[in-house]
């Protein structure tokens, strides 16, 4: 799962970074709307926080840019200015949610998860295929009752998986979703993780189809 | 008229001022008039009496005995009538000395001789009298004197000639005139007076639409002044439209203001408050001062930014806010940010006009408020209906939530109270709710929802 964090206060940027991270997401940052717009218009995000007040643009134009262009990854606006009428513009730009400042990192945590939740169509923040259970609340893989112990970037293929389950995902999908940006990419590593995810999970979850890419489902 | 009334009504002033001139010129052109009339009639009644002068100079004769005879009756059979109103009568005035007795006089007479006064005539004067007549009326009364060298006597006469006419004559045309020019010059001063209070009237009636469009801006129908306005008020209309736009430029800026004020502040408080839970670990106590305080400063900052807004707002003249797309709009936010919770908002249909007396961004936190409220306390429905009165506007809002009980909802309507820890919230939201209402003249009321739960009231000025 790929979150972009578009913030202009600089402390406060590398907070939200360091928190989201740690959560296991992979984060990219942008710290004012013009950075915000084409990063947000070029990269498959699966999530974005996107405070209001940036310079060069406004966070609601940079919003209402990436809605005429069609993109529709789950947007969550973070602003200081808890009107009505700014919620209410913020939702009609197209915005999934909102959250005032100041918050609890938790809270806006839980709305990511909430966002990213309902973007892929899963009522429960806990993601179940077979015997594999995934808690989104706190990034826990279980099967059979044994808790996975995963790296954060297996974890990431795990969720971003568990998220498109009985979808074919492709490798070039995976490692759009689970590098940041600024990441050095090889392809080659989503075999690796994919190879040691195979080796903690129950055989035949996780399916090879051939010349696509993986799937993951119960019905093997 | 009272003085203040005179000082404060331009309409009693143009009035005065245009009645006086009316009813002046009236009088002296109906004086004016009458006067010329009478002189007029004067001068009528003594040629007449002049003719008959005339006549009798010409018929005088004398006889053998040089007495005074009348060749032939005067023409006009009035002086035949008695006490007809007409009369001559011939006086001797012998040598100059003894004033005359009636020689002669008109049957109309009768058996009195008209008394003119003493009076020496030249021959060829005419002189015009007022005397008393017969039946002691009054007489005007015109003499000549005719004198007779030779006489068939031999001896010089000197005659003196009156004809008189009832003084009455003249007077009655006079005052059939008269009755007749007043009837006239009342009826043009009446037509005047209707025309001049139709002129202050007409003159006037762009300081009455411009009372109108003020009452509307006042009444929150319209945001400035409209309507085409003469050139002569034009000017105040513009100036006025400046103020009221300058107005609502000073509220938005106050609102900028506060906006940009509340930016300022929670972004620090953000990061204070994240640095502090990072540090959750080292030293637990102080993490917890700090995010303690923090959410007091929050509060400080949230409410009295509310006040100053709501403070701005209310003095802006002309506000009026359609109240459907405000619900409509803020039913779309709570619809995304109480996603997870499945909770169908309806809205009951209520009629498209209904509008707010005031700004809709102070609808949009009264109501964004107590519909979040209801969003997170409801189970599963949430329903919004609305209606007026014509002059006030009810929207109630229903949860099937728990409630409050009584004293439940007397706290939370308080500042800074919160019916559960548990839900996220400033606690402030219904306390703002009501402070806004009550600028507005209007009121909170938390009552039993026929959904189960809680019921919020928002009475609040409609626009009619």
């Amino acid at each position: 799962m790929r979150i972009l964090i578009v913030e202009d206060e600089p402390t406060l940027q590398s907070q939200l970074a360091q928190s989201v991270r740690e959560a296991g997401y992979a984060v990219d940052v942008a710290s004012n709307g013009v950075d915000a717009h084409f990063q947000g218009d070029t990269e498959p995000y699966d999530a974005v926080v996107l405070d209001l007040g940036l310079p060069q643009m406004d966070g609601i134009t940079v919003l209402r840019k990436w809605r005429a262009s069609g993109r529709s990854m789950p947007v969550l606006i973070l602003t200081a200015r808890d009107g009505w009428h700014e919620k209410v513009s913020g939702i009609d730009a197209g915005a999934d949610d909102y959250l005032t400042k100041p918050f609890h990192m938790e809270e806006l945590l839980a709305r990511l998860r909430g966002l990213i939740r309902r973007a892929g169509g899963h009522a429960s923040a806990e993601l179940v295929c077979g015997p594999l259970t995934l808690d989104t609340r706190n990034s826990r893989a279980v099967v059979d009752g044994q808790t996975l112990t995963l790296t954060s970037h297996e974890y990431r293929v795990l969720a971003y998986l568990m998220h498109h389950r009985d979808e074919v995902v492709s490798r070039s999908d995976l490692v759009e979703h689970i590098y940041a940006q600024d990441y050095d990419r090889d392809s080659n590593t989503v075999e690796v993780f994919i190879a040691r995810l195979r080796k903690k999970l129950p055989a035949g979850l996780i399916s090879t189809v051939r010349g696509l890419g993986y799937r993951l489902s119960a019905e093997a | 008229m009272t003085l203040s009334a005179w000082r404060h009504s331009l309409r009693i002033r143009l009035l005065a001022g245009t009645l006086f001139w009316i009813f002046g010129t009236i009088l002296v052109a109906g004086w004016g008039l009458s006067t010329l009339f009478r002189q007029h009639v004067e001068a009528q009644f003594h040629a007449e009496l002049r003719t008959h002068l005339d006549q009798l100079t010409a018929h005088i004769t004398l006889d053998a005995q040089g007495r005074a005879q009348l060749a032939l009756p005067l023409s006009d059979p009035r002086f035949g009538r008695p006490y007809s109103g007409y009369y001559w009568q011939v006086d001797d005035m012998g040598q100059g000395a003894t004033p005359a007795t009636a020689l002669l006089r008109s049957r109309s007479l009768w058996d009195v001789a008209l008394v003119a006064p003493v009076d020496t005539l030249q021959a060829g004067d005419i002189h015009v009298h007022q005397v008393v007549g017969p039946q002691g009326k009054r007489l005007g009364l015109v003499e000549r004197s005719v004198r007779i060298d030779d006489g068939p006597d031999g001896k010089p006469h000197t005659l003196r000639l009156l004809a008189a006419a009832d003084a009455d004559l003249m007077a009655e045309p006079v005052s059939r005139f008269n009755g007749a020019l007043w009837l006239a010059l009342g009826v043009l001063g009446a037509g005047l007076v209707l025309a001049a209070v139709v002129q202050v009237s007409v003159g006037l009636s762009p300081l009455r639409a411009l009372r109108t469009a003020l009452a509307r801006v006042r009444g929150g129908e319209a945001p400035r002044l409209a309507g085409d306005f003469p050139v002569e008020v034009a000017p105040l209309v513009e100036e006025f439209n400046t103020v009221l736009a300058h107005n609502a430029d000073v509220v938005e800026r106050a609102r900028t203001h506060a906006g940009n004020l509340a930016h300022a502040l929670k972004t620090p408080l953000s990061v204070l408050a994240n640095a502090a839970q990072a540090k959750e670990q080292q030293d637990p106590e102080l993490a917890r001062l700090v995010v303690e305080q923090i959410g007091v400063a929050r509060r400080h900052v949230d409410y009295h930014l509310s006040r100053a807004q709501a403070a701005a707002t209310t003095r802006v003249p002309g506000a009026k806010t359609v109240l459907l797309p405000v619900v409509e709009g803020l039913v779309r936010v709570m619809q995304r940010i109480h996603a997870q919770r499945d909770i169908a908002i309806t809205v009951q249909p209520w009629p498209a006009a209904l509008a707010f007396r005031g700004e809709a961004q102070d609808l949009q936190e009264m109501l964004g408020n107590l519909l979040d409220n209801a969003c997170k306390w409801a189970a599963h429905r949430v329903e919004i209906g609305a209606h007026t009165d014509g002059a006030t506007l009810t929207i109630a809002m229903d949860d099937d939530g728990p409630g409050l009980d009584a004293t439940q909802r007397e706290a939370v309507l308080r500042r800074g109270v919160r019916a559960d820890e548990q839900v996220p919230g400033s606690g402030l939201g219904l306390a703002i709710v009501d402070d806004l209402a009550r600028l507005y003249g209007g009121r909170v009321e938390l009552l039993d929802s026929p959904l189960g739960g809680l019921r919020a009231a928002l009475t609040l000025p409609a626009v009619a």
